[in-house]
């Protein structure tokens, strides 16, 4: 497999505590990576770091071939818009704005015309199976329908790699069991690389491979 | 991005409510002081309006020793004709008119007359005003005023006794007593001069000669007034020839030049604001704006900060934050300016039916004392709608001002939203 992700010797320090401390590995191409870790060992962290959120310290991340550790913010975020799409546990969705309109977000600041906008908009929305509640507000969906909005908004730009941190957490157990369903679809049919992070044994056992983080360290790989 | 900045203004509608009142009332405001304080000004020029003049030059004289036949004010003292010539030259002068008003103390009643040539702009004036009858065809004919023909009975074509001469009515005309050079009776200007020379008290309080005149009608071009009037003070006054004061406290051969300006401070109003009070309100109300602005910006701010941080993380750069916040600020601004310009209109027609009462001093419209019932009352008082109207360029100040804080509050704001770590405000929410 290509490598899509190099970490070299990355560390990150907040506050007083060495959050990721001199980690290096890969991210292949295709991959469904899990990251677990108990609270606090630093792995949302870690992953604010590859999905370029935030700065490392120190060490380096390759990105398709780009280092991302030295660019300023306004190009960190010009990556994020092109490369990447993230999930997060509390969906996020802007709640003035409805379905079609979030998943479309990413697409503002952008020069894609209006009906082009729609379209890809749409397109993201079949592909979670959400396309026949685009005209709902946040407030009237389940959490689940929910965190499908906020995976769709991610898929919109056609991201390299999708990281999620804790994507079931705020789900019940059978919603939660979907979305995992989802985000391991879209990387078997779609060959979309998905980083994802969990604390939970059932969730990351059924990924490809798992990275254990103890204290910003890998505990074991 | 307009789209999500109409929706955003529009679901939110009652956080955004302070901001779009406070923009309306300052826009009303400052629409309706700078309106107020304009409209004053031009209160102020009323009664030069009335006359198509801008200056208006009398000499002050002598007070005759008893009140028979012809007189003049000692506030119309006789002036040499040829001094037309001078004040032609004065750069900014554009036309010059002139009369001769008279106190004609008769038997049986007192009469003020005007001799006018009728093809100047004073003439005119009063041309447009004789409402009965026609312009006097010869020196013999004479228009008399509505109110003082129906206190003396005088009707159409009847003769009168001015000053021993005998005069035919052939007209009537309308004008409002209390405006500047107001008369009782308007004759040709050549009839009146001679009633003036051959008045043994005229002659005995002021040397009169055959073509004397005593108020002169000057109309300069608007932005020269100043210039024209200051320019004559020196054309005209010379301090070491003034021999003493009249009653009413001007110097003894001296020239008064008249200028609406004069009659600024005669107009009593609460609204009637100075410049200095308008820019000192301007000044507080803009600073109070830019400070209940900016706290409601920043709250507003405050509590989209998770808004901010998903934004960011789909990839909106500070720029592109920049773009959303403005466009949302300048719809709000574009709704205020429409509510507080509609209500500014509504407001100045409210203020359009307050009137404006301007002193008019004596010696404008000069009424012997011992004559009026109320000595006092002879300072006239003449009162006007307000001049008050909506102008466009009002907009423009409170316009700038508001776009100015506005900007310079997202600015200022956005060096907060720029420091805003994504993980920090959605990780933990």
């Amino acid at each position: 497999m290509n490598k899509l992700i190099t970490i070299k010797e990355l560390s990150k320090t907040l506050g007083r505590v060495k959050a990721v401390n001199n980690i290096s590995f890969s991210i292949n191409n295709g991959e469904l990576l899990a990251i677990q870790g108990h609270s606090g060992s630093g792995k949302s962290t870690l992953l604010s770091l590859l999905s370029g959120l935030e700065n490392q310290d120190d060490g380096e991340i390759i990105f398709d071939n780009k280092k991302i550790g030295n660019m300023n913010e306004d190009d960190l975020a010009l990556f994020r818009r092109k490369n990447v799409g993230i999930v997060f546990q509390s969906f996020n969705l802007i709640p003035t704005l409805n379905v079609i309109e979030n998943i479309a977000l990413p697409l503002f600041p952008t020069n894609v015309n209006k009906k082009e906008m729609l379209r890809r908009a749409q397109k993201s929305a079949e592909a979670v199976g959400l396309s026949n509640r685009l005209d709902h507000y946040p407030n009237e969906l389940s959490g689940g329908e929910q965190q499908r909005v906020a995976i769709a908004r991610a898929l919109i730009n056609n991201p390299k790699v999708l990281f999620a941190d804790e994507p079931t957490g705020n789900l019940d157990s059978k919603t939660g069991k979907k979305i995992l369903e989802l985000l391991k679809s879209l990387n078997k049919e779609k060959g979309l690389t998905v980083v994802m992070v969990t604390h939970d044994d059932s969730i990351a056992k059924d990924c490809d491979r798992i990275i254990k983080l103890k204290d910003g360290r890998i505990q074991d790989e | 991005m307009l789209r999500y900045a109409i929706k955003e203004l529009v679901k939110r509608k009652k956080k955004y409510a302070l901001n779009v009142l406070v923009i309306s009332l300052v826009v009303i405001l400052l629409i309706t002081l700078t309106s107020l304080n304009i409209a004053y000004k031009n209160a102020s020029k009323l009664p030069f309006e009335s006359i198509h003049s801008s200056i208006i030059i009398q000499k002050n004289g002598n007070v005759a020793e008893n009140t028979t036949g012809a007189l003049v004010s000692c506030s119309l003292a006789p002036i040499k004709k040829d001094l037309i010539n001078n004040i032609k030259s004065v750069d900014g002068v554009q036309e010059i008119s002139y009369g001769l008003s008279l106190w004609v103390f008769d038997e049986d009643n007192f009469k003020r007359v005007l001799g006018v040539n009728w093809d100047d702009s004073l003439g005119r004036k009063i041309k447009s005003k004789i409402y009965v009858g026609s312009l006097p065809q010869s020196d013999e004919e004479i228009i008399a005023e509505k109110t003082f023909a129906q206190e003396n009975n005088i009707i159409l074509n009847q003769k009168i006794i001015i000053s021993g001469e005998t005069f035919i009515v052939a007209g009537f005309s309308e004008t409002t007593g209390k405006d500047i050079v107001s008369s009782d009776v308007y004759a040709n200007l050549k009839p009146v001069q001679d009633m003036a020379y051959n008045s043994k008290n005229l002659q005995d309080t002021e040397t009169f000669g055959e073509s004397d005149i005593n108020i002169i009608f000057v109309d300069a071009k608007q932005t020269k007034v100043a210039d024209v009037s200051k320019e004559l003070d020196s054309l005209l006054n010379d301090p070491d020839s003034f021999t003493g004061n009249t009653p009413t406290g001007q110097k003894i051969g001296s020239y008064s030049i008249y200028t609406p300006e004069s009659f600024e401070n005669q107009i009593n109003s609460i609204f009637n604001i100075s410049d200095k009070i308008v820019l000192l309100l301007t000044i507080v109300i803009l600073i109070g704006t830019a400070l209940i602005l900016f706290k409601s910006m920043a709250h507003a701010i405050t509590e989209r900060k998770k808004e901010f941080g998903i934004m960011k993380t789909v990839g909106f750069t500070n720029k592109d934050l920049k773009k959303q916040l403005t466009l949302e600020v300048l719809i709000q601004i574009m709704v205020s300016f429409l509510i507080g310009i509609l209500v500014s209109i509504i407001v100045l027609f409210a203020l359009s039916n307050l009137t404006v009462s301007v002193n008019i001093p004596w010696e404008l419209n000069p009424y012997p004392h011992f004559l009026a019932s109320d000595p006092s009352s002879v300072n006239t008082v003449q009162t006007y709608p307000l001049p008050i109207q909506f102008n466009p360029s009002y907009t423009i100040l409170p316009m700038l001002s508001i776009l100015i804080i506005s900007f310079l509050t997202i600015h200022i704001l956005l060096k907060k939203i720029g420091k805003l770590k994504p993980m920090e405000v959605l990780k933990y929410e």
